[in-house]
C-alpha cells in the first residue's frame, strides 16, 4: 500500500520501523559507549508520529534551550536526521569527554559546542550505517550542522521542510542509561514520504 | 491576572482592550502582529510557509498568503481600520546552514520576503521588524499598548 502521510502507516509497518530504529539506536549507543569509555544501556525505543504542537510538548517546551545536530540524507533515502541534546545529556557527555562541568548552555565555549556536534554526528552516522545495511539502501549524508537554541525554533526546520507534504513529525526516542543516570535520546529521522514508501517496499511490508 | 493568549504554529489569536498575545520560539516561521491603536485591537499570526499550494488545504494560518488574508478578514469584522493599523514582524531565521547546500534552510528568508510583499500589496504599514539571523525568537504583543517584546537565547530583550 502506498503511504501518503506518516500517519497512514499500519501497526505492522510501525513495528518494522520500531525494530529498525531499535537496531540503529543500539549501534548509536555502542558508538557513544566506545567514545566515552562507559557502559551504556538502552531502553526499547518508541516510534511516535505526532502533530507539531504535540511532538513539541512531548519533547520539552518551546523555549527550552537544546543543542541540535542536523544532517541531510540523500540518494536512496531523502530527508533529515536531527539529534537533540537536552542539558542533562549534554552535561554528562561533556563531563566525560572534556572533564568540564557545565550547568547551562550559556557557559559553554566553542570547544564544548563542537564536541557536542561531533557526538551528535557520530550517533547519527552509526544509526544510519546500521539502518542502510539492514534495509539495503545507499544513503549519503551531508556535513553536520549544529546549533544551540530554542527547541521550538529547531523543530520548525523539519516541519517547514516538509510542510507542504505533512503536518506530522516522526521521531524515535529511547533512554540511554549511563552510570545509573537516565539520558533522553531524541533522534528524529524524517524521510520524505517517497523515501518512506521506498523503505517499506524494500522491506516487503 | 491579565489575560494571556498563546498562539501555536500555523495559528492566529486576536483580542481587544487588554491582555497579551504570545507565540514561542519562532524559527524560520514569522510572527506578524497587527494593531489598531484607536480601538486597542491586536492580533498575532504565526505562519510557517510562504504560499498555500493546494486549495483544499484548510490550515489557512499556516501560510503567509492565506494567513494574512484570513487575519485581516477577522480584524475587519472587529472594526479594524487599515490606515490606522500598524504591523510588526519577527522571525525568519536560518537555524541550520549546510555546507555545499546553500538553498537548504532558506525558508525563513523566503517567508520574510513574501510577508513583506503581501503587506505592501495590502497597503499595510510595516513599522518594525526583527528578522533573519540564526536564532529563534519569542514574540509577545501587549494589547493595551501595542508594544511588542522579542526574547531570544543569549540576547537582551528587544522592543519593537
Amino acid at each position: 500500500m502506498k503511504i501518503k502521510n506518516y500517519e497512514d502507516m499500519n501497526l505492522q509497518e510501525l513495528d518494522v520501523m520500531r525494530e529498525i530504529s531499535s537496531i540503529g539506536t543500539s549501534h548509536a549507543a555502542t558508538a557513544l559507549s566506545k567514545l566515552l569509555q562507559k557502559e551504556i544501556r538502552i531502553s526499547i525505543p518508541t516510534v511516535s508520529i505526532l502533530g507539531y504542537n504535540e511532538a513539541l510538548s512531548r519533547i520539552g517546551n518551546a523555549e527550552e534551550i537544546v543543542a541540535a545536530t542536523l544532517v541531510k540524507m540523500d540518494k536512496d533515502v531523502e530527508g533529515l536526521m536531527l539529534f537533540l541534546f537536552d542539558m542533562n545529556f549534554a552535561g554528562t557527555v561533556l563531563k566525560t569527554l572534556l572533564g568540564q562541568e557545565f550547568t547551562s548552555f550559556e557557559e559553554m565555549d566553542h570547544l564544548a559546542y563542537s564536541a557536542l556536534e561531533e557526538v551528535g554526528n557520530i550517533i547519527i552516522c552509526s544509526y544510519i550505517n546500521a539502518f542502510s545495511k539492514l534495509v539495503d539502501v545507499d544513503i549519503a549524508l551531508s556535513v553536520p550542522s549544529s546549533t544551540v537554541n530554542m527547541l521550538g525554533g529547531i523543530l520548525t526546520v523539519p516541519i517547514a521542510e516538509y510542510g507542504h507534504e505533512t503536518d506530522k513529525l516522526m521521531y524515535f526516542n529511547a533512554d540511554f542509561v549511563m552510570e545509573g543516570k537516565k539520558l533522553s535520546d531524541w533522534l528524529l529521522m524524517l524521510p520524505d514520504i517517497k523515501s518512506l514508501n521506498a523503505i517499506l517496499g524494500k522491506l516487503g511490508v | 491576572m491579565e489575560k494571556e493568549l498563546k498562539v501555536g504554529i500555523g495559528d492566529m489569536k486576536l483580542t481587544r482592550g487588554e491582555g497579551r498575545i504570545i507565540t514561542y520560539a519562532l524559527g524560520s516561521c514569522i510572527g506578524i502582529s497587527f494593531y489598531d491603536p484607536a480601538i486597542k485591537l491586536g492580533a498575532l499570526l504565526h505562519i510557517m510557509l510562504p504560499e498555500r499550494q493546494s486549495p483544499t488545504d484548510s490550515s489557512l494560518f499556516k501560510y503567509a498568503d492565506t494567513g494574512i488574508q484570513e487575519t485581516l478578514r477577522k480584524l475587519k469584522a472587529f472594526g479594524m481600520v487599515k490606515p490606522r493599523t500598524i504591523v510588526k514582524i519577527a522571525g525568519g531565521a536560518k537555524m541550520f546552514a549546510i555546507k555545499g547546500n546553500a538553498s537548504f534552510g532558506n525558508i525563513g528568508e523566503r517567508n520574510a520576503a513574501k510577508v513583506k510583499q503581501i503587506l505592501r500589496a495590502e497597503g499595510l504599514r510595516l513599522v518594525a521588524e526583527d528578522t533573519g539571523g540564526t536564532y529563534a525568537r519569542t514574540m509577545l504583543v501587549d494589547v493595551a499598548t501595542g508594544k511588542v517584546t522579542i526574547k531570544s537565547f543569549g540576547k537582551p530583550e528587544k522592543y519593537l
